[in-house]
Protein backbone atom coordinates (compact mmCIF):
# COMPACT_ATOMS: atom_id res chain seq x y z
CA UNK A 1 0.00 0.00 0.00
CA UNK A 2 2.68 2.63 0.70
CA UNK A 3 4.55 1.79 -2.05
CA UNK A 4 1.47 2.49 -4.44
CA UNK A 5 1.20 5.75 -2.61
CA UNK A 6 4.92 6.80 -3.13
CA UNK A 7 4.29 6.15 -6.69
CA UNK A 8 1.28 8.04 -7.21
CA UNK A 9 2.82 10.33 -5.41
CA UNK A 10 6.06 10.72 -7.75
CA UNK A 11 3.61 10.95 -10.17
CA UNK A 12 1.80 13.47 -9.02
CA UNK A 13 5.36 15.54 -8.21
CA UNK A 14 6.25 15.00 -11.87
CA UNK A 15 3.01 16.25 -13.34
CA UNK A 16 3.29 19.05 -11.22
CA UNK A 17 7.00 19.84 -11.93
CA UNK A 18 6.60 19.38 -15.76
CA UNK A 19 3.57 21.70 -15.79
CA UNK A 20 5.62 24.19 -13.57
CA UNK A 21 8.83 24.18 -16.08
CA UNK A 22 5.97 24.64 -18.99
CA UNK A 23 4.90 27.94 -17.38
CA UNK A 24 7.85 29.22 -16.46
CA UNK A 25 10.27 28.63 -19.07
CA UNK A 26 8.00 30.11 -22.19
CA UNK A 27 8.61 33.52 -20.25
CA UNK A 28 11.58 32.74 -18.65
CA UNK A 29 14.37 35.33 -20.16
CA UNK A 30 11.44 38.00 -21.36
CA UNK A 31 11.18 41.40 -18.82
CA UNK A 32 7.50 41.03 -18.03
CA UNK A 33 7.49 37.27 -17.01
CA UNK A 34 4.32 35.60 -16.61
CA UNK A 35 2.63 39.12 -16.87
CA UNK A 36 2.45 38.16 -20.82
CA UNK A 37 0.37 35.52 -20.08
CA UNK A 38 -2.25 38.29 -19.03
CA UNK A 39 -1.13 40.90 -21.66
CA UNK A 40 -1.05 38.70 -25.21
CA UNK A 41 -5.03 37.32 -24.97
CA UNK A 42 -5.94 40.98 -24.33
CA UNK A 43 -3.74 42.50 -27.25
CA UNK A 44 -4.67 39.91 -29.24
CA UNK A 45 -8.51 40.75 -27.95
CA UNK A 46 -7.86 44.72 -28.56
CA UNK A 47 -6.76 43.79 -32.33
CA UNK A 48 -10.12 41.84 -32.82
CA UNK A 49 -12.16 44.29 -30.94
CA UNK A 50 -11.34 47.56 -33.19
CA UNK A 51 -11.13 45.50 -36.01
CA UNK A 52 -14.60 44.04 -35.45
CA UNK A 53 -16.24 46.29 -32.73
CA UNK A 54 -15.08 49.56 -34.21
CA UNK A 55 -14.28 48.82 -37.86
CA UNK A 56 -17.00 46.27 -38.78
CA UNK A 57 -19.49 47.75 -36.08
CA UNK A 58 -21.13 44.34 -35.06
CA UNK A 59 -24.94 45.46 -34.06
CA UNK A 60 -24.52 44.60 -30.20
CA UNK A 61 -24.05 46.05 -26.91
CA UNK A 62 -20.68 45.30 -25.37
CA UNK A 63 -19.36 43.54 -27.96
CA UNK A 64 -15.48 43.81 -26.26
CA UNK A 65 -17.15 41.36 -23.21
CA UNK A 66 -19.16 39.06 -26.02
CA UNK A 67 -15.75 38.76 -27.62
CA UNK A 68 -13.70 38.18 -24.49
CA UNK A 69 -16.25 35.55 -23.10
CA UNK A 70 -15.69 32.91 -26.05
CA UNK A 71 -12.34 34.13 -26.70
CA UNK A 72 -10.45 33.44 -23.88
CA UNK A 73 -11.45 29.67 -23.88
CA UNK A 74 -10.77 29.26 -26.98
CA UNK A 75 -6.94 30.71 -27.04
CA UNK A 76 -6.98 27.56 -24.64
CA UNK A 77 -8.07 25.15 -26.88
CA UNK A 78 -5.98 26.50 -29.88
CA UNK A 79 -2.65 27.81 -27.74
CA UNK A 80 -2.64 23.95 -26.06
CA UNK A 81 -2.96 22.25 -30.02
CA UNK A 82 -0.12 24.26 -31.84
CA UNK A 83 1.78 23.42 -28.51
CA UNK A 84 1.25 19.99 -28.72
CA UNK A 85 2.71 19.43 -31.66
CA UNK A 86 5.67 19.71 -31.38
CA UNK A 87 5.78 18.28 -27.63
CA UNK A 88 7.38 15.18 -28.56
CA UNK A 89 9.63 15.94 -30.93
CA UNK A 90 10.83 18.94 -28.83
CA UNK A 91 11.49 16.58 -25.83
CA UNK A 92 13.23 13.98 -27.62
CA UNK A 93 16.08 14.24 -24.99
CA UNK A 94 13.78 12.91 -22.48
CA UNK A 95 12.25 10.46 -24.17
CA UNK A 96 15.08 8.66 -25.70
CA UNK A 97 16.82 9.04 -22.94
CA UNK A 98 14.47 8.50 -19.72
CA UNK A 99 12.09 6.33 -18.71
CA UNK A 100 9.00 8.30 -17.76
CA UNK A 101 5.06 8.61 -19.10
CA UNK A 102 5.33 10.16 -21.84
CA UNK A 103 1.60 11.64 -21.78
CA UNK A 104 2.41 13.37 -18.77
CA UNK A 105 4.19 16.05 -21.13
CA UNK A 106 1.29 16.58 -22.94
CA UNK A 107 -1.09 16.93 -20.21
CA UNK A 108 1.63 19.56 -18.70
CA UNK A 109 1.13 21.19 -21.72
CA UNK A 110 -2.57 21.41 -21.66
CA UNK A 111 -2.10 22.53 -18.00
CA UNK A 112 0.62 24.88 -18.91
CA UNK A 113 -2.39 26.58 -21.13
CA UNK A 114 -5.03 26.34 -18.94
CA UNK A 115 -3.03 28.71 -16.17
CA UNK A 116 -3.16 31.13 -18.75
CA UNK A 117 -7.11 30.79 -18.81
CA UNK A 118 -6.86 31.12 -15.24
CA UNK A 119 -4.78 34.35 -15.36
CA UNK A 120 -7.59 36.37 -17.55
CA UNK A 121 -10.11 34.97 -15.95
CA UNK A 122 -10.06 38.15 -13.62
CA UNK A 123 -11.25 39.99 -16.35
CA UNK A 124 -14.64 38.34 -17.11
CA UNK A 125 -15.16 38.47 -13.70
CA UNK A 126 -14.91 42.13 -13.53
CA UNK A 127 -16.93 42.35 -16.81
CA UNK A 128 -19.94 40.00 -16.10
CA UNK A 129 -19.95 42.11 -12.37
CA UNK A 130 -20.32 45.35 -14.51
CA UNK A 131 -22.17 44.73 -17.94
CA UNK A 132 -23.39 40.73 -17.43
CA UNK A 133 -25.91 39.22 -14.54
CA UNK A 134 -22.71 39.22 -12.44
CA UNK A 135 -20.91 35.88 -11.56
CA UNK A 136 -23.52 34.29 -9.50
CA UNK A 137 -23.71 30.60 -7.91
CA UNK A 138 -24.60 28.81 -10.97
CA UNK A 139 -20.40 29.83 -12.24
CA UNK A 140 -19.50 27.26 -9.72
CA UNK A 141 -21.49 24.53 -10.97
CA UNK A 142 -21.00 25.26 -14.63
CA UNK A 143 -17.37 26.63 -15.00
CA UNK A 144 -15.81 23.40 -13.52
CA UNK A 145 -17.82 20.65 -15.75
CA UNK A 146 -16.95 23.08 -18.25
CA UNK A 147 -13.30 22.88 -17.82
CA UNK A 148 -13.32 19.47 -17.01
CA UNK A 149 -15.11 18.92 -20.62
CA UNK A 150 -12.83 21.03 -22.90
CA UNK A 151 -9.73 19.60 -21.36
CA UNK A 152 -10.83 16.14 -21.87
CA UNK A 153 -11.37 16.98 -25.35
CA UNK A 154 -7.95 18.88 -25.94
CA UNK A 155 -6.46 16.49 -24.17
CA UNK A 156 -7.28 13.88 -26.55
CA UNK A 157 -6.72 15.95 -29.85
CA UNK A 158 -3.46 16.91 -28.56
CA UNK A 159 -2.36 13.34 -27.96
CA UNK A 160 -3.14 12.40 -31.33
CA UNK A 161 -1.55 15.55 -33.00
CA UNK A 162 2.28 15.08 -30.82
CA UNK A 163 1.92 11.43 -31.89
CA UNK A 164 1.35 11.77 -35.19
CA UNK A 165 3.57 14.62 -36.17
CA UNK A 166 6.35 12.55 -34.47
CA UNK A 167 5.79 10.49 -37.50
CA UNK A 168 4.64 13.03 -40.30
CA UNK A 169 6.06 16.30 -39.55
CA UNK A 170 3.61 18.09 -42.14
CA UNK A 171 1.04 18.05 -39.38
CA UNK A 172 2.70 20.44 -37.32
CA UNK A 173 1.95 22.96 -40.66
CA UNK A 174 -1.53 21.10 -41.66
CA UNK A 175 -2.87 22.06 -37.89
CA UNK A 176 -1.71 26.00 -37.93
CA UNK A 177 -3.89 25.91 -41.03
CA UNK A 178 -6.84 24.07 -39.04
CA UNK A 179 -6.74 25.97 -36.34
CA UNK A 180 -7.00 29.32 -38.36
CA UNK A 181 -9.94 28.03 -40.03
CA UNK A 182 -11.71 26.67 -36.77
CA UNK A 183 -11.44 30.20 -35.41
CA UNK A 184 -13.50 31.27 -38.20
CA UNK A 185 -16.25 28.65 -38.31
CA UNK A 186 -16.61 29.10 -34.25
CA UNK A 187 -18.54 31.33 -33.25
CA UNK A 188 -15.79 33.74 -31.58
CA UNK A 189 -16.05 36.96 -33.03
CA UNK A 190 -19.44 36.93 -33.81
CA UNK A 191 -23.02 35.56 -32.81
CA UNK A 192 -24.25 32.06 -34.03
CA UNK A 193 -27.45 33.72 -35.52
CA UNK A 194 -26.01 36.41 -37.67
CA UNK A 195 -24.43 33.87 -39.95
CA UNK A 196 -26.97 33.21 -43.12
CA UNK A 197 -29.42 29.67 -42.50
CA UNK A 198 -27.56 27.78 -45.50
CA UNK A 199 -24.24 28.36 -44.08
CA UNK A 200 -25.28 27.31 -39.95
CA UNK A 201 -25.22 23.76 -40.92
CA UNK A 202 -21.14 23.86 -40.90
CA UNK A 203 -20.87 25.10 -37.51
CA UNK A 204 -23.36 23.27 -36.31
CA UNK A 205 -21.28 20.38 -37.34
CA UNK A 206 -18.29 21.54 -35.35
CA UNK A 207 -18.49 20.43 -31.73
CA UNK A 208 -16.29 23.87 -30.64
CA UNK A 209 -19.56 25.73 -31.35
CA UNK A 210 -21.73 23.91 -28.36
CA UNK A 211 -18.59 24.33 -25.85
CA UNK A 212 -17.61 27.95 -26.48
CA UNK A 213 -21.56 28.89 -26.88
CA UNK A 214 -21.63 27.43 -23.31
CA UNK A 215 -18.86 29.19 -22.27
CA UNK A 216 -20.28 32.68 -23.24
CA UNK A 217 -23.87 31.58 -21.92
CA UNK A 218 -22.32 30.98 -18.21
CA UNK A 219 -20.20 34.53 -18.37
CA UNK A 220 -22.32 36.73 -19.98
CA UNK A 221 -25.88 35.60 -18.57
CA UNK A 222 -25.28 33.59 -16.24
CA UNK A 223 -27.27 30.75 -17.20
CA UNK A 224 -26.60 27.33 -17.78
CA UNK A 225 -26.90 25.91 -21.51
CA UNK A 226 -27.05 22.47 -20.46
CA UNK A 227 -28.07 21.18 -23.86
CA UNK A 228 -24.84 22.13 -25.05
CA UNK A 229 -23.31 20.65 -22.64
CA UNK A 230 -24.41 17.93 -23.13
CA UNK A 231 -23.27 17.45 -27.14
CA UNK A 232 -19.67 18.46 -25.25
CA UNK A 233 -19.66 15.73 -23.43
CA UNK A 234 -20.43 13.37 -25.94
CA UNK A 235 -17.86 15.04 -28.30
CA UNK A 236 -15.32 15.16 -25.67
CA UNK A 237 -15.83 11.92 -24.74
CA UNK A 238 -15.25 10.75 -28.08
CA UNK A 239 -11.81 13.06 -28.82
CA UNK A 240 -10.33 11.83 -25.46
CA UNK A 241 -11.18 8.22 -26.32
CA UNK A 242 -9.68 8.58 -30.01
CA UNK A 243 -6.33 10.42 -28.58
CA UNK A 244 -5.78 8.01 -26.03
CA UNK A 245 -6.01 5.42 -29.08
CA UNK A 246 -3.74 6.97 -31.22
CA UNK A 247 -0.92 7.68 -29.13
CA UNK A 248 -1.30 4.21 -27.69
CA UNK A 249 -1.15 2.18 -30.41
CA UNK A 250 1.54 4.60 -32.47
CA UNK A 251 3.37 5.29 -29.15
CA UNK A 252 5.00 1.94 -29.38
CA UNK A 253 7.53 2.79 -32.42
CA UNK A 254 7.53 6.46 -31.25
CA UNK A 255 11.70 5.78 -30.44
CA UNK A 256 12.03 4.51 -34.16
CA UNK A 257 10.88 7.82 -35.80
CA UNK A 258 11.81 10.43 -33.42
CA UNK B 1 17.13 -16.53 -6.68
CA UNK B 2 15.72 -13.08 -7.63
CA UNK B 3 16.76 -11.58 -11.05
CA UNK B 4 16.41 -7.70 -11.32
CA UNK B 5 16.14 -8.22 -15.29
CA UNK B 6 15.19 -11.07 -17.15
CA UNK B 7 15.29 -10.55 -21.14
CA UNK B 8 14.14 -13.33 -22.99
CA UNK B 9 14.32 -14.27 -27.01
CA UNK B 10 14.35 -10.25 -27.56
CA UNK B 11 14.47 -8.80 -31.00
CA UNK B 12 14.29 -5.09 -32.18
CA UNK B 13 14.41 -4.02 -35.47
CA UNK B 14 15.29 -0.51 -36.95
CA UNK B 15 14.04 1.26 -40.26
CA UNK B 16 16.60 1.58 -42.54
CA UNK B 17 17.31 5.35 -41.89
CA UNK B 18 17.30 6.92 -44.92
CA UNK B 19 16.24 10.54 -45.31
CA UNK B 20 12.70 10.59 -46.64
CA UNK B 21 12.58 12.36 -50.01
CA UNK B 22 11.32 16.04 -50.33
CA UNK B 23 8.04 16.93 -53.00
CA UNK B 24 10.64 17.95 -55.55
CA UNK B 25 12.59 14.67 -55.70
CA UNK B 26 9.68 12.47 -55.10
CA UNK B 27 7.96 13.96 -58.12
CA UNK B 28 11.42 14.18 -60.45
CA UNK B 29 12.33 10.12 -59.58
CA UNK B 30 8.78 8.81 -59.20
CA UNK B 31 8.93 6.11 -61.42
CA UNK B 32 11.89 4.57 -59.46
CA UNK B 33 10.17 4.95 -56.00
CA UNK B 34 6.87 3.55 -57.16
CA UNK B 35 9.13 0.39 -57.84
CA UNK B 36 11.39 0.03 -55.05
CA UNK B 37 8.50 -0.03 -52.21
CA UNK B 38 11.36 -0.12 -49.87
CA UNK B 39 11.01 -1.63 -46.73
CA UNK B 40 14.29 -2.52 -45.35
CA UNK B 41 15.12 -2.94 -41.80
CA UNK B 42 18.07 -3.51 -39.78
CA UNK B 43 18.05 -5.82 -36.85
CA UNK B 44 19.98 -4.57 -33.89
CA UNK B 45 19.08 -7.52 -31.75
CA UNK B 46 18.99 -10.54 -32.62
CA UNK B 47 17.46 -13.34 -30.41
CA UNK B 48 18.96 -12.12 -27.30
CA UNK B 49 18.43 -13.35 -23.93
CA UNK B 50 20.04 -13.23 -20.54
CA UNK B 51 19.52 -13.01 -16.89
CA UNK B 52 20.55 -10.69 -14.10
CA UNK B 53 20.71 -11.65 -10.52
CA UNK B 54 20.58 -9.09 -7.99
CA UNK B 55 23.83 -7.35 -7.11
CA UNK B 56 25.25 -8.65 -9.80
CA UNK B 57 27.66 -6.74 -12.03
CA UNK B 58 27.35 -7.57 -15.57
CA UNK B 59 29.74 -6.50 -18.50
CA UNK B 60 28.97 -5.75 -22.15
CA UNK B 61 31.64 -5.61 -24.16
CA UNK B 62 31.59 -5.23 -28.12
CA UNK B 63 32.53 -3.56 -31.53
CA UNK B 64 30.70 -0.21 -32.22
CA UNK B 65 27.63 -0.87 -33.79
CA UNK B 66 26.89 -4.34 -32.37
CA UNK B 67 23.83 -3.23 -30.39
CA UNK B 68 25.21 -2.59 -26.94
CA UNK B 69 23.57 0.81 -26.60
CA UNK B 70 20.32 -0.67 -28.07
CA UNK B 71 20.30 -3.38 -25.57
CA UNK B 72 20.51 -0.75 -22.33
CA UNK B 73 17.86 1.49 -24.08
CA UNK B 74 15.57 -1.53 -23.93
CA UNK B 75 16.23 -2.82 -20.61
CA UNK B 76 16.02 0.89 -19.73
CA UNK B 77 12.75 0.95 -21.36
CA UNK B 78 12.70 3.88 -23.80
CA UNK B 79 12.48 1.62 -26.72
CA UNK B 80 10.19 -1.95 -27.15
CA UNK B 81 11.22 -4.81 -28.00
CA UNK B 82 10.27 -6.10 -31.69
CA UNK B 83 9.62 -9.47 -30.60
CA UNK B 84 10.32 -11.28 -27.10
CA UNK B 85 9.93 -9.87 -23.72
CA UNK B 86 12.01 -7.32 -21.50
CA UNK B 87 11.13 -7.81 -17.47
CA UNK B 88 13.05 -5.17 -15.02
CA UNK B 89 11.68 -5.00 -11.54
CA UNK B 90 13.21 -2.21 -9.93
CA UNK B 91 13.89 1.59 -10.16
CA UNK B 92 16.89 1.72 -12.81
CA UNK B 93 19.20 4.76 -12.68
CA UNK B 94 20.80 5.44 -16.39
CA UNK B 95 23.91 6.79 -16.74
CA UNK B 96 23.53 6.96 -20.20
CA UNK B 97 24.10 10.22 -21.72
CA UNK B 98 24.29 12.33 -18.01
CA UNK B 99 21.96 15.29 -17.73
CA UNK B 100 19.68 14.36 -20.24
CA UNK B 101 16.77 15.63 -18.55
CA UNK B 102 18.05 19.02 -18.01
CA UNK B 103 16.94 22.90 -19.42
CA UNK B 104 19.45 24.95 -20.09
CA UNK B 105 17.13 28.24 -18.74
CA UNK B 106 16.65 26.35 -15.55
CA UNK B 107 18.95 26.70 -12.32
CA UNK B 108 21.34 24.20 -11.03
CA UNK B 109 18.84 23.47 -8.36
CA UNK B 110 15.24 23.21 -10.04
CA UNK B 111 17.06 20.66 -12.63
CA UNK B 112 18.31 18.63 -9.58
CA UNK B 113 14.38 19.03 -8.44
CA UNK B 114 12.76 18.25 -12.23
CA UNK B 115 15.36 15.41 -12.99
CA UNK B 116 15.62 13.62 -9.74
CA UNK B 117 12.34 13.48 -9.92
CA UNK B 118 12.05 12.17 -13.44
CA UNK B 119 14.80 9.47 -12.57
CA UNK B 120 12.15 8.15 -9.95
CA UNK B 121 12.23 10.14 -6.78
CA UNK B 122 9.52 11.80 -5.20
CA UNK B 123 9.88 15.65 -4.60
CA UNK B 124 10.29 15.44 -1.05
CA UNK B 125 13.00 12.70 -1.43
CA UNK B 126 14.76 14.99 -4.01
CA UNK B 127 14.54 17.88 -1.19
CA UNK B 128 15.99 15.86 1.57
CA UNK B 129 18.86 14.75 -0.86
CA UNK B 130 19.78 18.31 -2.02
CA UNK B 131 22.06 19.50 -0.06
CA UNK B 132 24.29 15.66 -0.46
CA UNK B 133 23.72 16.16 -4.08
CA UNK B 134 25.01 19.54 -4.61
CA UNK B 135 27.90 18.95 -2.10
CA UNK B 136 29.18 15.95 -4.17
CA UNK B 137 29.29 18.75 -7.50
CA UNK B 138 31.53 20.45 -5.63
CA UNK B 139 30.10 23.41 -7.51
CA UNK B 140 27.44 25.07 -5.06
CA UNK B 141 28.27 28.79 -5.94
CA UNK B 142 26.22 28.08 -9.09
CA UNK B 143 22.75 26.71 -7.87
CA UNK B 144 20.92 29.79 -8.69
CA UNK B 145 22.17 30.16 -11.91
CA UNK B 146 20.75 28.82 -15.09
CA UNK B 147 22.64 25.96 -16.50
CA UNK B 148 23.02 27.29 -19.84
CA UNK B 149 25.99 29.02 -17.76
CA UNK B 150 27.71 26.41 -16.76
CA UNK B 151 30.81 24.77 -18.93
CA UNK B 152 30.58 21.43 -19.94
CA UNK B 153 32.68 20.25 -16.56
CA UNK B 154 29.93 21.62 -14.60
CA UNK B 155 27.19 20.31 -16.12
CA UNK B 156 28.61 16.91 -15.84
CA UNK B 157 29.66 16.97 -12.55
CA UNK B 158 25.82 18.01 -12.04
CA UNK B 159 24.47 15.40 -13.49
CA UNK B 160 26.68 12.79 -12.41
CA UNK B 161 25.83 13.88 -9.06
CA UNK B 162 21.92 13.47 -9.31
CA UNK B 163 22.41 10.04 -10.89
CA UNK B 164 24.28 8.82 -8.21
CA UNK B 165 22.12 10.01 -5.63
CA UNK B 166 18.83 8.70 -6.29
CA UNK B 167 19.60 5.26 -4.75
CA UNK B 168 18.72 2.90 -7.70
CA UNK B 169 18.89 -0.68 -7.51
CA UNK B 170 19.97 -0.97 -11.33
CA UNK B 171 22.52 1.32 -12.86
CA UNK B 172 23.03 1.07 -16.29
CA UNK B 173 26.67 2.56 -17.31
CA UNK B 174 27.54 3.23 -21.07
CA UNK B 175 30.45 4.68 -20.64
CA UNK B 176 30.59 7.77 -18.39
CA UNK B 177 33.28 7.09 -15.66
CA UNK B 178 35.50 9.92 -17.29
CA UNK B 179 33.32 12.91 -15.68
CA UNK B 180 35.18 15.86 -14.90
CA UNK B 181 38.80 16.25 -14.16
CA UNK B 182 41.06 14.28 -12.61
CA UNK B 183 40.31 14.55 -8.75
CA UNK B 184 36.55 14.46 -9.82
CA UNK B 185 37.36 11.73 -11.75
CA UNK B 186 38.62 9.76 -9.21
CA UNK B 187 35.59 10.55 -7.06
CA UNK B 188 32.96 9.69 -9.28
CA UNK B 189 34.69 6.44 -9.86
CA UNK B 190 35.07 5.77 -6.27
CA UNK B 191 31.20 6.22 -5.67
CA UNK B 192 30.41 4.82 -8.97
CA UNK B 193 32.12 1.68 -7.93
CA UNK B 194 30.98 1.70 -4.30
CA UNK B 195 27.33 1.87 -5.53
CA UNK B 196 27.59 -1.01 -7.64
CA UNK B 197 29.52 -3.40 -5.01
CA UNK B 198 27.36 -2.21 -2.54
CA UNK B 199 23.66 -3.14 -2.71
CA UNK B 200 22.89 -1.99 -7.16
CA UNK B 201 23.26 -4.29 -9.20
CA UNK B 202 24.68 -2.77 -12.73
CA UNK B 203 24.86 -3.24 -15.97
CA UNK B 204 28.11 -1.60 -17.53
CA UNK B 205 28.91 -0.88 -21.49
CA UNK B 206 32.80 -0.37 -22.19
CA UNK B 207 35.38 -0.74 -24.09
CA UNK B 208 37.45 -0.24 -21.37
CA UNK B 209 38.69 -4.15 -20.75
CA UNK B 210 40.71 -3.32 -17.90
CA UNK B 211 37.81 -2.10 -16.06
CA UNK B 212 35.32 -4.71 -17.45
CA UNK B 213 37.66 -7.23 -15.78
CA UNK B 214 38.22 -5.35 -12.46
CA UNK B 215 34.30 -3.95 -12.11
CA UNK B 216 32.33 -7.06 -13.12
CA UNK B 217 31.24 -10.98 -12.24
CA UNK B 218 30.28 -12.21 -15.51
CA UNK B 219 30.82 -10.73 -18.98
CA UNK B 220 28.79 -11.00 -22.40
CA UNK B 221 30.16 -10.10 -25.99
CA UNK B 222 28.22 -8.68 -28.30
CA UNK B 223 28.57 -9.32 -31.97
CA UNK B 224 25.88 -8.29 -34.50
CA UNK B 225 23.29 -8.13 -32.39
CA UNK B 226 23.99 -11.80 -30.77
CA UNK B 227 25.81 -13.13 -27.76
CA UNK B 228 28.77 -14.42 -29.47
CA UNK B 229 30.41 -15.43 -26.13
CA UNK B 230 29.12 -15.21 -22.10
CA UNK B 231 31.01 -16.04 -18.79
CA UNK B 232 34.44 -15.13 -16.47
CA UNK B 233 35.28 -11.59 -17.86
CA UNK B 234 38.53 -12.98 -18.37
CA UNK B 235 38.10 -15.32 -20.61
CA UNK B 236 35.39 -13.29 -22.50
CA UNK B 237 37.91 -10.43 -22.83
CA UNK B 238 40.67 -12.73 -24.04
CA UNK B 239 38.49 -13.95 -26.47
CA UNK B 240 37.20 -10.75 -27.75
CA UNK B 241 40.39 -9.11 -27.69
CA UNK B 242 41.65 -12.47 -30.08
CA UNK B 243 39.09 -12.34 -32.07
CA UNK B 244 39.10 -8.76 -33.10
CA UNK B 245 42.91 -8.72 -33.66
Amino acid sequence: MLKVDRELRRKWDLLWLLTKKEVTLKYKRTSLGILWSLLNPILVALVLFIAFGVFMKFEMENYAFFLLSALFPWNWFSASIILSSVTLIGNVNLIKRIRFPRHFLIIATVLAQFVNLLFSLPIIVGLAYFYGKGPGMNWFLAIPILIVLQFAATLGICLAISMVNAYFRDMEYIIGVIISMLFWMTPIIYPLDTVPKAYQIYLIFNPLTYLITAWRDIFMSNSINWSNMGISLGSSLVFFLLGVLVFHSLGKKLDEVI
Amino acid sequence: MSYIVEIEDVWKKFPMKRDRPGFKEFMVNLPRFVKRNSNSYFWAIKGVSFKVKTGECLGIIGKNGAGKSTLLSLILGTIYPTRGYVKVSQRITPLLELGAGFHPDLTGRENILINGVLLGLTRDEVMQRMSDIIAFSEISEFMDMPVRTYSSGMYLRLAFSVAIHIDPRLVLIDEVLAVGDAAFQKKSQDALTGLIKGVATAIFVSHNMDAIKKICDRTIWLADGEIKAEGEPKKVVEEYLRCSG
